[in-house]
This record gives structure tokens, C-alpha cells and sequence, in this order.
């Protein structure tokens, strides 16, 4: 949990106040700017006005953004926040101190950057992860200035007030972590404890579930409510099945067979094309992408339930939720079925013939008997 | 199989007994049946037993559980998990005891169980092979068991003070109708139920009556008479050939290409249906009830019959004949010929109830009370129907309704449809 | 692997394979004892009385006129709950998705309302049946393990499946996992108990209509 120390200007620094009224936006406009986080995180308006007078006179925290076995898309997703915007969020609300994609400084530099931050706000600082942390080859599949991966985490880990993982990724491992996971990929969660982890799920994750999370983390200085997970409530409260404009479909029993059928075209439910919205729990349906333009299924594909742990080996993404799936080879094929059919069939045959077999000995030895008995008497 | 006292076996002797039995019986039919069985309990609203009395204890299936215990144990696919693990306790002498009330006083083997079984399963004929099982146990009623014993024997299942021939011939003289007897090279063999020679002669000479009227070369042999099998009733599988056996033997001695089963019912069934099973191989003969028999000669013209005035009149189908041989439309069509006024009862035809005296039950003593209670239903259909003649075709059926008429000083007696046709029979040529 | 991988992955394959061999194992136990051949002349020609074995298959269904009074409420209850099952069953959407990559064909299914209604009204009857069996004399006489133990599971896939539906208790993951689990439970019980009916009850009903027609008796 982060104190309530830390978020307490050190001297000589400019409270996040001072430095928005520098910048000309007055006490209104940051309330109406908080107020709408507030909302994008599900959170009662009041908080709001919370939220701006807790961040007006604190420090902005220090966050250092370690890049792992990552593809960057959750950073992408991350610089498309609308609400608040990221440079909203960077500039004025947090001291992003370290991150190797933005940073200006490269090399021995950055790295130094890093340092110092660890080392200035040791116990304070804010630790947001994304990408795996490969373990394999002694960690060699993931270096920055010589150091591995797991072992920047870990020392990272050691002084940060709390662990944002942005992205499946840094949350359950992801793609990397999938099935052989050829790099021994592990998420935050394995390699790290004794520090609040937050998981922001999702390959990416929504940008003003990242933003939203870390926001309200700075701002509260508490760890939001969280799942079974570690996922915030607030954005991974609900399955989007819940919450999909499709879900009258569903309850009706209207699917779409195929992707170009008339079902497709009527925009029934994609059920039965494989999409996860039954079993996936994040906010597409609600917050939408793009400042609230679509989301996936919206637009036509199921839901790949990617905010969800495993979801790269649970299966084809086109069989429909209830599918048997067999292991690595994704759902069970009526080929497959048949074959475990016939064979175990023919299991059955040979053991019921044997057992027949044996009734009919244990009734000929007993015919036997009584016939033996039969001669005896007469 | 020996023939040890019924009551002198020792326990453990008993079990394996049964087992043996039971074990020589099962096949893949009758393993079929025990493995249907859903536990629905709606058997039990077919029995009369039950109906009458509520006790569950009367269900047809719980009446072979020894059996589907033992089944499931000793033969059934996962029999040796059933072993290993003690799923299914091993039947026990005492338990066997108990289920001879069940297989014997308390059933009839009349079927009507087998109609209602949403599983199809013919519950009457696994209470069949469980009494042969029982037998086998030495467990048969004693009454049953010496009757089998002696019929088995001597061919007839009690002592007779005079023998039967005699007894065959003085009813001829009797009702004054010639009783072919002992012939050779006849077309047909009858036989007779020792009980209509012992209580119903005039069925006797009935049936003398209608061949000869009929002009069938028959007859009657004293070395293979007795219609009854009271090694069916007793469960003894062995017992029972030996007393088909004797008659089969006489009817192919004596060339004769039909063999016509008087009114009894379970002779009807004995002869019928289980026969050549025991024979192993087809009967040379056909086998056919005297009221089939009759059935075919009028639809074929030969016989003819006169309009019968008995007022109204119920019929009592006999369950052997009728629910489980098929005889069913041959009586109706003999009292529609004779235009009787028939009343049929609520449950009539293949849904009659038994008389309750069928299944050798009539001849145990201790279910005599038991009996009793039961027939009251069957009694008060035959009241309902408002018929004054009550005909039946089987002696077993008669003699049970006797006895009820004297128990409960009941106003009916069952009339024999055979002596009816005998009555009204009209020269064929008269109407030419 | 979470719970609902694992339940609709190798647990539903073993559970398919347990049921597979199973059902062959037992049936194939008892169908190849002797069978005996009936020796005595029948009434009926061959087409006929296998003809009547085909009718008696759908004719006791239902009881004959002779015995409605005394069991027709009870048949209709028994009946009610499997018709019920099998709507639910064979019906609902993502039982046919389920199905459908099994066996590779598809089907239309009933609306979720309607298949919910038929689902509790299914339930109900099966607590019904419950009732019943412990409070008549003579089912709770012949009821052993067998027939609780696969009502219990029965009505645990039931349950289960609506509780996911509903979602009650629990997310609808778990509760889909749970509810895959319970059927996989059913399928791993199914060769060793009375569900075996649902193989039996035609054959039974044919084979037994057919003996009873080869003698011209009623079936």
C-alpha cells in the first residue's frame, strides 16, 4: 500500500497543483479532468473531486515503466488513453522517470535514470511491468544494459510501493508463457512477491483501464479493489457476455453460423463462432476502444478472451465456448471423437467378451457339478 | 438332482443350490431382464397381491432381488468389482427362506407384471426361472414338491383309489358318452386335468362329446393322461421334462398330429410354450387349447353351435391361456357363435386379473388367507358386471372359485365353456 | 491449467473413454451368454411378432387403459422430467455447440428463456421424483445407492447447468467448469449404474414385445 507520506511534496518539489496552475489549468478544470477518470473507473462522481483534491497537493510519484519480453502493443495501447490522455498523465500527474521507449536518454544514461529513481524514492515509487520475464538461459533471453529481465524486476520490486502489470503478458505470462513457452516466460506474480501486484490484463489492455488504474493509484494511494486475479474491479468486474449489446441474441437463441451468413450480417451473437465474451472478464463492452468507437465483437469478431490467464492455449478461438477441448490439439475434432469411440468401444468389447467368457465358464463348471451330483444319486 | 427332503437341507447346501440353479438358468435374455430394471416399482400396481394388501414386500421384481443380487455378483459385467468391494452382499439361506413366500404363495406366475413394465421386462418369467432356482435350493413348497414328486413318479401327482382308466370309463357310463381310450394311429391325443376327472367329470365328457360330435379320430391314453405339470409349478426343471415327456412320448406313439390341452391353463402353457425346450428339440405335433381347437372347427364350418340361454354372463380369462398363450378371441368367438350375452369384466382379457389359485398356488395351504384376500377383487369385478353365469375355461380357475364360493358363501359358480359348447352343439349336416 | 480446460479437456476425455468402454463392456457382458433358442412352434410369422416387438416399443410408453388409474400420474412424472431433460439437452445453444463439434453436425435450437422455464420446470418435477421415491413403500423398498447416487448427479449437472445460466454463486467460468465437471462426473458413472436405462429401455421393450407376440399374447 502506498503511504500517505509519499504522496507529500519533498521540499523544493512543485505539488501537482502548483505545477497545473503553471501550466494555466485552474482548480475547475482539474476537477472536471478527475472527474471524468473517475468515471471512466466506474467510480462514484464524488471521487472526483476526491481524487483532484488528493493529487492537487501531492508530489507527482515517480513510475518507472520496465519494458520485458514484450511486442510494445501494450504501450501503444497505453499512448491512446482519451481520458485522461497520457501526456495529461505524464506530464502533469506522475514523474515517469524511467521508460525505455519514451525517454529521451538512451544507453548508460537511461539506465542511470533508473537508478537514481530506485534509489531516490526507494519505497515509493510505483513499478509498472510489461512483457513477461523470461527465465530460461539464465535470463538471457531479455537484457537492457546488461542486466536480465528477472533480475531488474526483482531489485526493482524491492523498493516500489506497488507492481502495475500492464498487458496478459506481465499479468498470467501470456503469449510468451504459451504452450512450450520456449523461454522459460513467467509473469510478475512468479518471479516477485511482497509488494501490491495490480494485473491490468489484456493483449493490450483497454488504454483507460491502464491509465484509469495507474490514476487512481497515484491519486487515492490505495490498491483498488481487486478479483481473484489481482484484476481491478472497477474495469474487470464483469464478463463482457454480461454487458455486450449482442446478449439479447444469446438469451433468444439467434447466432451467426458463419462469419458472412445472414446472422453475421444481423449481427447475432458469435456464440458459436468461438467468441470468449462468456468467460472473459474486462470492460470492452462498456469502455469500448478508441475513446468508446467499437470493440471487437462490435465490429463483427467474437471476443478472444485475451484478459484472461492461458488464453492462448484454451483452444481454437472459433469453437464455441462449451467445445471439448482436448489439450494441445484444441478442440476435439468429430475425427478425433470417433477414434476415441471406436477405440475405447473396442476396449469395451474385448473386456465384456472376456467377461462373458467367464460367466459362461463359471455356469458350465457349476453345470458340471450338478450334473456330477445327478450321476452320484442315481 | 436329488431328492432330499425339502426340509433336511442344510444352509449352505441350500445357497450353492440356488446359485447352481440360477447360475445353469441365466442366459443373455433373461440377464437382459435383471439389468433393466429402473426400480420404477409400478410392477407392483399390476399384482394382485399388492393391490390387495399395499405390503411392497409384493412387488413382482422385489420378488426375484435374491436373484438380481446374485446375478449382479456372480455374472454381470463388473461382477468382480461387485465381489471385491462387497457392493452386493451374498444371498443368504435365510434371505432364500424368506423369498419362497414371495416366488410361491404370493405369485401366480400370471403376468399381467410383464404388461406393465415401462422396461418391457417380463417380470413373470424371471419369478419362472427364480422358482427354479428355489427348487433347486430345495426350497419348492412341500406341498408342490410332493405333488411333482409324485406325478413325476407314477404319473399322476396323488395316490387315486381307483386308477384313472376306471375312473374314465365310469364317466363315459356316467354321462353316457363314449371315451375313446387307449387307441393308436388317431389324429389327435387328448388329455385331461386330473382335477376335472377328480371335481368337473361333466368337462370330461364334454370334451368326449364335442370330437366325437365332431368326428375327430382321437383318444384319450391311460399311459399319458394327466394334463397338469406340477414340476412346473414346483420349480424343478428336470421334474418338469420328465412329466411333458410322458405325454409327448404317448402322443408321437401313438401318431397323433395334435395334441389338444383341455381347460387348464397352466397345461396349456407348460405343453404350449415350454415344451420343446425341454424336449430339445420342435414337437411333432402341434399343441393346441380345446378352446382354440373349437375356435378353428367353427370358423371352418364344422362346427355349429345353438343359441345358448345363460342371461347375462361374464367370461374369466385363465392367465395361462389367455394374458401369456394368446387364447383370447377363440372363447369369445365360441360364446359369440352360441350367442351369449357377454358382460366382460372391468380388467378382462390379456389385463384379467388372476383367480388367484393359478401358479400351484391354489394347492398351498398356508397362503390359503392370503389367497382369499386377493380374489375379493377379483370377486367384486365379477359382481360388477351384473352377469348371472360366469364361464371360464380352466379347471385350475374353477376349482379356485369353488373353494371362494364356499370361503366368502359366495352366490356364483364358474361354469365350464366346454360343457356350454357340448350343450348346444347342433348337427353339422342339420343345416345342409 | 484452469478448471474449465481441464474439465472440458482431459477430464471430458477420459470421462468419453470410461463411458465409451463402459457401456460396450457391459452390454456386451451379458448379450453374449447363451442365448437360447425357443424351440416351440410360434403363433405368429417372424415379420409379425418382430413387427409387434417395434410397436411395443412406442405402445408402452405409455400404461395400457388397465393400469392408468393406479400409475398414470406416476408414469407422467417420470416421463415429464426426461422429455424436459432432453429438451434442455439437446436444445439449448451451447449444448448443440458442444454436441455439434462432437458428432460434426448442428442443429436449431429453443430460445434461453424458454429452455430456462422447461429447465426449472424439469428440476421441480425431478425433486418431485426425489419425493416420491423416499415416501412410496415400494420404490423406497427397491432403491438402493444406485438410484440416489444417480439421481445426485443427475441433479447436479442440472443444477449446476442452470446455476451458470443464472449465474449464481459464482462466475460463469467456474461455474461452466463446475457444470462440464458434473457432466463428466454423470458420463464416468453412467456404465455402472441405472443411467444404463437409456441404452436399454427400446431394446427391452422390443425384445420382450416381440417373445411376448411370437405367442400371441398381449404386449
Amino acid at each position: 500500500m502506498i503511504t500517505r507520506d509519499a504522496a507529500t511534496p519533498a521540499s523544493g518539489q512543485l505539488s501537482v497543483g502548483e505545477m497545473l496552475l503553471a501550466h494555466g489549468i485552474g482548480r475547475r478544470g482539474f476537477i472536471k479532468f478527475c472527474t471524468a477518470a473517475a468515471s471512466a473507473m466506474a467510480l462514484p462522481p464524488w471521487m472526483g473531486a476526491a481524487m483532484a483534491e488528493q493529487l492537487r497537493n501531492a508530489a507527482r510519484p515517480s513510475v518507472v515503466y520496465l519494458s520485458f519480453q514484450e511486442c510494445t502493443g501494450c504501450f501503444e495501447s497505453f499512448t491512446r488513453s482519451f481520458a485522461p490522455t497520457i501526456e495529461n498523465l505524464i506530464f502533469n500527474v506522475i514523474s515517469l522517470d524511467y521508460d525505455d521507449t519514451l525517454m529521451a536518454a538512451a544507453g548508460d544514461a537511461a539506465e542511470a535514470a533508473l537508478a537514481s529513481a530506485m534509489r531516490d524514492h526507494f519505497g515509493n515509487y510505483v513499478v509498472v511491468v510489461d512483457g513477461s520475464i523470461p527465465t530460461g538461459a539464465g535470463g538471457a533471453y531479455c537484457t537492457a544494459g546488461g542486466r536480465s529481465a528477472v533480475d531488474t524486476l526483482r531489485e526493482a520490486a524491492k523498493g516500489a510501493s506497488a507492481i502495475i502489470c500492464v498487458g496478459t503478458c506481465s499479468s498470467f505470462g501470456g503469449i510468451p508463457f504459451a504452450d512450450p513457452n520456449p523461454t522459460g516466460a513467467w509473469p510478475v506474480t512468479a518471479i516477485v512477491g511482497g509488494v501490491p501486484i495490480i494485473n491490468v490484463s489484456g493483449c493490450p489492455p483497454i488504454p483507460e483501464v491502464i491509465t484509469g488504474t495507474l490514476l487512481q493509484l497515484v491519486s487515492t494511494g490505495q490498491i483498488p479493489d481487486l478479483d481473484e486475479h489481482r484484476r481491478p474491479k472497477a474495469f474487470f468486474g464483469n464478463t463482457i457476455h454480461d454487458r455486450c449489446y449482442r446478449r439479447p441474441f444469446f438469451d433468444a437463441g439467434k447466432f451467426a453460423k458463419t462469419f458472412d451468413d445472414e446472422g453475421a450480417r444481423n449481427g447475432w451473437c458469435l456464440y458459436e463462432l468461438g467468441c470468449k465474451g462468456p468467460t472473459t472478464f474486462n470492460a470492452c463492452a462498456t469502455l469500448k476502444w478508441n475513446g468508446g468507437t467499437s470493440f471487437p465483437i462490435e465490429s463483427g469478431h467474437g471476443c478472444l478472451g485475451c484478459s484472461e490467464p492461458g488464453f492462448w492455449d484454451k483452444g481454437s478461438f472459433y469453437s464455441a465456448e462449451s467445445t471439448p477441448q482436448w489439450g494441445k490439439a484444441g478442440e476435439a475434432t468429430p475425427k478425433q471423437v470417433v477414434e476415441l469411440a471406436g477405440i475405447t468401444a473396442g476396449v469395451g468389447a474385448v473386456l465384456g467378451t472376456a467377461s462373458a467368457g467367464v460367466s459362461r465358464l463359471r455356469q458350465a463348471s457349476r453345470q458340471k457339478a450338478a450334473e456330477h451330483e445327478h450321476q452320484g444319486d442315481e | 438332482m436329488s431328492d432330499v427332503a425339502v426340509e433336511g437341507l442344510p444352509a449352505q447346501a441350500r445357497v450353492a443350490g440356488a446359485m447352481q440353479g440360477f447360475s445353469r438358468e441365466i442366459g443373455a435374455l433373461s440377464a437382459f431382464r435383471l439389468e433393466s430394471c429402473i426400480h420404477c416399482g409400478i410392477c407392483a400396481d399390476a399384482c394382485h397381491y399388492y393391490v390387495a394388501t399395499e405390503d411392497p414386500q409384493y412387488t413382482p421384481i422385489w420378488k426375484v432381488e435374491p436373484f438380481k443380487q446374485a446375478y449382479k455378483r456372480e455374472a454381470s459385467a463388473f461382477a468382480p468389482l461387485f465381489r471385491l468391494f462387497g457392493f452386493k452382499r451374498a444371498v443368504s439361506a435365510e434371505q432364500l427362506e424368506h423369498w419362497q413366500h414371495l416366488l410361491f404363495d404370493s405369485c401366480n406366475l400370471c403376468g399381467r407384471c410383464s404388461l406393465i413394465c415401462p422396461m418391457g421386462i417380463d417380470v413373470a418369467a424371471l419369478i419362472e426361472q427364480a422358482r427354479h432356482a428355489m427348487f433347486d435350493a430345495g426350497l419348492a413348497p412341500k406341498e408342490l414338491y410332493d405333488k411333482a414328486a409324485h406325478q413325476r413318479a407314477t404319473g399322476q401327482p396323488e395316490a387315486s383309489a381307483e386308477p384313472y382308466r376306471d375312473q374314465l370309463i365310469a364317466i363315459g357310463v356316467r354321462f353316457d358318452v363314449r371315451i375313446p381310450l387307449d387307441e393308436s394311429d388317431v389324429d389327435v391325443m387328448l388329455c385331461i386335468p386330473r382335477t376335472d376327472i377328480d371335481h368337473y367329470p361333466g368337462a370330461v365328457a364334454a370334451l368326449a362329446r364335442v370330437m366325437s360330435h365332431l368326428g375327430v379320430s382321437c383318444t384319450f391314453r391311460s399311459d399319458g393322461l394327466i394334463a397338469e405339470n406340477y414340476g412346473y409349478y414346483a420349480g424343478g426343471r428336470e421334474w418338469q421334462r420328465d412329466i411333458s415327456l410322458r405325454l409327448i412320448d404317448t402322443a408321437i406313439a401313438c401318431k397323433a398330429k395334435t395334441l389338444i390341452v383341455p381347460e387348464c391353463g397352466h397345461a396349456y402353457a407348460a405343453l404350449r410354450w415350454e415344451a420343446a425346450d425341454l424336449y430339445g428339440k420342435p414337437l411333432p405335433f402341434k399343441v393346441l387349447a380345446v378352446t382354440e381347437f373349437l375356435a378353428q372347427e367353427l370358423g371352418a364350418g364344422r362346427l355349429r353351435l345353438g343359441n345358448a340361454t345363460t342371461g347375462p354372463t361374464t367370461f374369466q380369462d385363465p392367465c395361462q391361456l389367455s394374458r401369456t398363450g394368446g387364447v383370447t378371441e377363440a372363447p369369445r368367438a365360441l360364446m359369440k357363435a352360441m350367442g351369449v350375452d357377454l358382460q366382460e369384466m372391468r380388467n378382462n382379457g390379456s389385463f384379467s386379473y388372476c383367480c388367484g389359485g393359478g401358479g400351484g398356488v391354489v394347492d398351498i395351504e398356508r397362503a390359503a388367507p392370503l389367497r382369499y384376500r386377493t380374489m375379493e377383487i377379483k370377486l367384486r369385478e365379477i359382481d360388477d358386471t351384473g352377469a348371472n353365469t360366469f364361464l371360464t375355461t380352466c379347471s385350475d380357475c374353477r376349482r379356485t372359485f369353488d373353494d371362494a364360493q364356499r370361503h366368502f358363501s359366495w352366490d356364483k359358480s364358474p361354469e365350464s365353456l366346454l360343457e356350454l359348447v357340448a350343450k348346444n352343439l347342433i348337427d353339422a349336416g342339420a343345416g345342409r | 491449467m484452469d478448471l474449465l480446460s481441464f474439465a472440458r479437456g482431459p477430464a471430458l476425455k477420459v470421462a468419453l473413454a470410461v463411458f465409451c468402454a463402459g457401456v460396450v463392456w457391459r452390454i456386451a457382458a451379458f448379450a453374449l451368454l447363451r442365448i437360447r433358442r425357443d424351440l416351440n412352434r410360434p403363433r405368429n410369422s417372424l415379420f409379425k411378432y418382430l413387427g409387434a416387438g417395434l410397436y411395443t416399443i412406442g405402445t408402452r410408453s405409455w400404461p395400457h387403459p388397465e393400469f392408468i388409474r393406479r400409475t398414470g400420474a406416476g408414469e407422467a412424472l417420470g416421463y415429464s422430467y426426461h422429455m424436459g431433460l432432453f429438451v434442455v439437452v439437446l436444445l439449448f445453444a451451447p449444448h448443440i455447440a458442444f454436441l455439434g463439434s462432437l458428432f460434426g453436425i448442428t442443429w436449431p435450437g429453443l430460445p434461453n428463456s424458454v429452455i430456462t422455464v422447461i429447465a426449472v420446470i424439469s428440476l421441480t418435477l425431478f425433486l418431485a421424483v426425489l419425493f416420491r421415491r423416499v415416501t412410496s413403500p415400494v420404490i423406497r423398498m427397491l432403491s438402493n445407492f444406485d438410484d440416489y447416487f444417480s439421481w445426485f448427479i443427475t441433479m447436479l449437472v442440472m443444477v449446476t447447468g442452470l446455476a451458470a445460466t443464472a449465474q449464481i454463486g459464482a462466475r460463469y467460468s467456474t461455474l461452466v467448469a463446475v457444470h462440464i465437471l458434473s457432466v463428466d462426473v454423470l458420463l464416468l458413472w453412467f456404465p455402472f449404474g441405472k443411467l444404463m436405462h437409456a441404452f436399454y429401455i427400446f431394446p427391452s421393450r422390443a425384445i420382450n414385445g416381440a417373445i411376448l407376440a411370437r405367442k400371441g399374447a398381449a404386449s
